[in-house]
C-alpha cells in the first residue's frame, strides 16, 4: 500500500519539476533584476523601486499601455461577437447540426494555427498601399483616395486589428459552437411551445446558458491579446511612430534591443500583475470545474 | 428560428453568410499562394487575383528560393521540424504522465486542482517576463543558437496543453479496466502503459499536434535565442525585409512554408481541440 502511494509522485514529478525549473527560476531572476539598474553585460546597481517609478513617468509606457488596451477591447469584442453570431447560425436551429458542419469547422481551424509572425508579413502584402490586395480592389472600384494603411495611425491600428480578428474569430466560433451543442435539446423543445420568437429564445434561454462559455472565451482572448507582439512586429514595426507599438513589443525593445534588462523586467512584472488581475476570476471558475 | 420548411429565404441568407465567412477565412491563404506564383514584375506593376486570366503563373520564386538559394530555407525548415518535434515529444510524454497522475491519484499537501491550475497558469505568463533570464541562462550554458534551447523553452510553454487534455481524458476512462489488470498482478505503471494510454490515443494525438503547432509558430524566443545555425522558419521570414523594402515574392514562398505545416496538421484532428484550447473549461 505504501509503495503504491509513492508511485504517484513518479507520475507527476517529472512534469512538475520540468516546468518549475523553467519558470520559477527565470521569474525569480527577473524579479530581482527589476529592482536593479542593470544593463545586459554591464554593472548592476540596486535602486529599490526605481524602475517601477520610471515606468509611471515614462510617456512611452503610457502610450504602449494605451495601444495594448485599445487592441484588447476592439479585438476581443469583435472576435467574440462575430464568433457568437457565426456559431448561432451554424448550429441552427440550435438542435440539429447543420450539414457539412465538420468541413466548415475544419476550414475555420486553419487561421487559428497560422504563425502570427508570418501572418504579419502576409498582412503587409495584403494592406500594402500601392500593390496590396485591398487597395487593388478599392482602386478597381473607382476610388481615387486610397487608404494609407501604414502611414495613418488609426488605419494602421485598424489593419492590425483586422488581421488579429481574422486569426482569432475561429477560436471564439469553435468554442461557442461547442458550448451551444452541449446544451440539451429538450429545453428548446419546451421553449418552442412558449414562444416563436428566435430573439426571445436567444435572450432568455441561450444567452444565460452559454454565459460561462462566453466568459471563458473572453478571458482567454483578453490574456492572449495582452501578449500581442508578433503581428505589429512584422506588419508595422510598431509604426507609424509608436502608433501600433504594443506593451510586449516595448518590453522586447527595452530589454533585448536597448539591453536595459532591469527596466524591462519591471515592465514585464507590471504586465504580469495586469494578467493576474484579469485571470483571477477565470481561475475561480476553473477551480470549480477541476473539482 | 425553428426550421419547418426545408428551404426558405432565411436558410439561403444563412448559407450566404457562411460561405462568405469561409471565403474570408481562406482568402489570405489564397493571396499568399497566388503571390508566390507571380513574377516580381507582375507583383510590382499589375496587382491581380486570378491566375492564367490576369497573369501567367510561374515557378520562378519557388525555384529561386528552394533551389538557387536553397540551403537557408531548408535548414530553417529542418530546424523547425526538430524543435517542434522535440518540444512536442517532451511536453507530451511528461504532460501525459502528469495528466494521468492528476486524474488517478489524490495529492494532499499540494492538492490536485491547485497543481492543475498551476500548470495552466504557465499559459498566462507573459513570455517577456522570462525572456531575459532565459537569454542569460542559455548564454551561460553555451546553449545560444542551439535547437536544445528552443526545445526546452517550447516544451515548457506547451506542456500545460498536454497535461490539461490528458488529465481530462483519463478522468473519463473507467477505472475498472485498470483495476482488473491490477488483480492479474500488473503494476500501476503497466496498466497505465498497456490499458489507459492506448484508450487515450486520440487525445494523445491532439496534444501532440497542439504542442507541435504552438512550438512551430513560436517566434519571440526563437528570435532571442538563435541567430544563425538553429534559426527556425518563423525567424528567417523576419530576415526577408531587406533594404529594398519588402520583396513580396520571397515573403510569400517563405511564409507559406511557415504557415502550411501546422495548418494542415490540425485538419487531421478535430476532436478535443476546443477542450484543449480552453484547458477543459469547455467540453467539445
Amino acid at each position: 500500500m505504501k509503495k503504491k502511494e509513492r508511485i504517484k509522485f513518479l507520475f507527476v514529478g517529472p512534469g512538475v519539476l520540468w516546468v518549475l525549473a523553467f519558470t520559477i527560476f527565470p521569474l525569480l531572476f527577473s524579479l530581482r533584476l527589476s529592482f536593479f539598474h542593470s544593463r545586459l553585460g554591464g554593472p548592476q546597481k540596486f535602486i529599490w523601486l526605481g524602475n517601477f517609478g520610471r515606468a509611471f513617468a515614462d510617456y512611452r509606457f503610457w502610450s504602449v499601455l494605451w495601444v495594448t488596451i485599445f487592441f484588447v477591447i476592439v479585438d476581443v469584442a469583435l472576435t467574440v461577437l462575430i464568433g457568437l453570431v457565426l456559431a448561432l447560425l451554424v448550429s441552427r436551429p440550435l438542435r440539429k447540426p447543420l450539414k457539412g458542419q465538420r468541413v466548415i469547422r475544419a476550414f475555420f481551424t486553419m487561421p487559428l494555427f497560422t504563425a502570427p509572425i508570418a501572418l504579419g508579413y502576409l498582412g503587409l502584402t495584403i494592406f500594402h498601399e500601392e500593390i496590396g490586395a485591398i487597395n487593388t480592389v478599392i482602386k478597381a472600384l473607382g476610388f481615387i483616395n486610397l487608404p494609407a494603411w501604414f502611414s495613418d495611425p488609426w488605419l494602421a491600428r485598424f489593419a492590425i486589428s483586422i488581421v488579429d480578428v481574422w486569426q482569432w474569430t475561429p477560436f471564439c466560433f469553435l468554442v461557442i459552437l461547442a458550448g451551444l451543442q452541449s446544451l440539451p435539446d429538450e429545453i428548446y423543445e419546451s421553449a418552442a411551445l412558449d414562444t416563436s420568437s428566435g430573439w426571445d429564445v436567444f435572450r432568455h434561454l441561450t444567452l444565460p446558458l452559454i454565459g460561462p462559455v462566453l466568459f471563458t472565451v473572453t478571458i482567454l482572448r483578453m490574456v492572449e491579446t495582452f501578449k500581442l507582439l508578433e503581428i505589429p512586429f512584422s506588419m508595422t514595426s510598431g509604426g507609424p511612430g509608436m502608433a501600433t507599438q504594443t506593451y510586449s513589443y516595448y518590453i522586447y525593445l527595452t530589454g533585448l534591443r536597448n539591453f536595459n534588462a532591469g527596466y524591462a523586467s519591471a515592465l514585464a512584472y507590471i504586465l504580469l500583475a495586469i494578467m493576474l488581475i484579469i485571470s483571477i476570476f477565470f481561475f475561480k471558475r476553473l477551480r470549480q470545474i477541476y473539482e | 428560428m425553428i426550421a419547418k420548411k426545408k428551404w426558405s429565404v432565411g436558410t439561403a441568407v444563412i448559407w450566404i453568410i457562411i460561405v462568405g465567412a469561409i471565403c474570408w477565412a481562406l482568402f489570405p491563404f489564397y493571396w499568399a499562394i497566388i503571390t508566390s506564383f507571380k513574377s516580381p514584375g507582375v507583383i510590382l506593376t499589375k496587382p491581380s487575383f486570378i491566375p492564367w486570366l490576369q497573369f501567367k503563373p510561374t515557378l520562378f520564386n519557388w525555384h529561386n528560393e528552394y533551389i538557387s538559394r536553397g540551403r537557408e530555407i531548408t535548414l530553417a525548415l529542418l530546424n523547425s521540424l526538430i524543435i517542434a518535434g522535440g518540444a512536442s515529444l517532451v511536453a507530451v510524454s511528461l504532460g501525459t504522465m502528469a495528466g494521468y497522475g492528476l486524474a488517478r491519484f489524490r495529492f494532499h499537501r499540494w492538492k490536485n486542482k491547485d497543481m492543475t491550475l498551476w500548470f495552466l497558469s504557465q499559459r498566462f505568463l507573459p513570455p517577456m517576463a522570462t525572456a531575459i533570464p532565459f537569454f542569460l541562462f542559455m548564454k551561460t550554458f553555451h546553449l545560444l543558437d542551439t535547437r536544445w534551447a528552443l526545445i526546452m523553452t517550447n516544451a515548457t510553454f506547451t506542456m500545460p496543453f498536454a497535461v490539461l487534455i490528458m488529465r481530462d481524458v483519463f478522468k473519463e476512462l473507467p477505472l475498472e479496466l485498470e483495476e482488473s489488470a491490477w488483480v492479474d498482478g500488473a503494476s500501476r505503471f503497466t496498466s497505465f502503459l498497456r490499458i489507459a494510454l492506448p484508450l487515450a490515443a486520440p487525445a494523445l494525438a491532439v496534444s501532440a499536434v497542439l504542442c507541435f503547432a504552438f512550438s512551430w509558430n513560436e517566434f519571440l524566443f526563437a528570435l532571442i535565442l538563435t541567430y544563425k545555425k538553429a534559426q527556425p522558419v518563423t525567424v528567417i521570414i523576419a530576415g526577408v525585409e531587406h533594404t529594398q523594402g519588402v520583396q513580396f515574392w520571397f515573403v510569400a514562398t517563405r511564409l507559406l512554408a511557415a504557415i502550411l505545416p501546422p495548418a494542415i496538421l490540425v485538419l487531421t484532428v478535430q476532436r478535443y481541440i476546443v477542450r484543449g484550447l480552453t484547458f477543459g473549461a469547455v467540453k467539445g
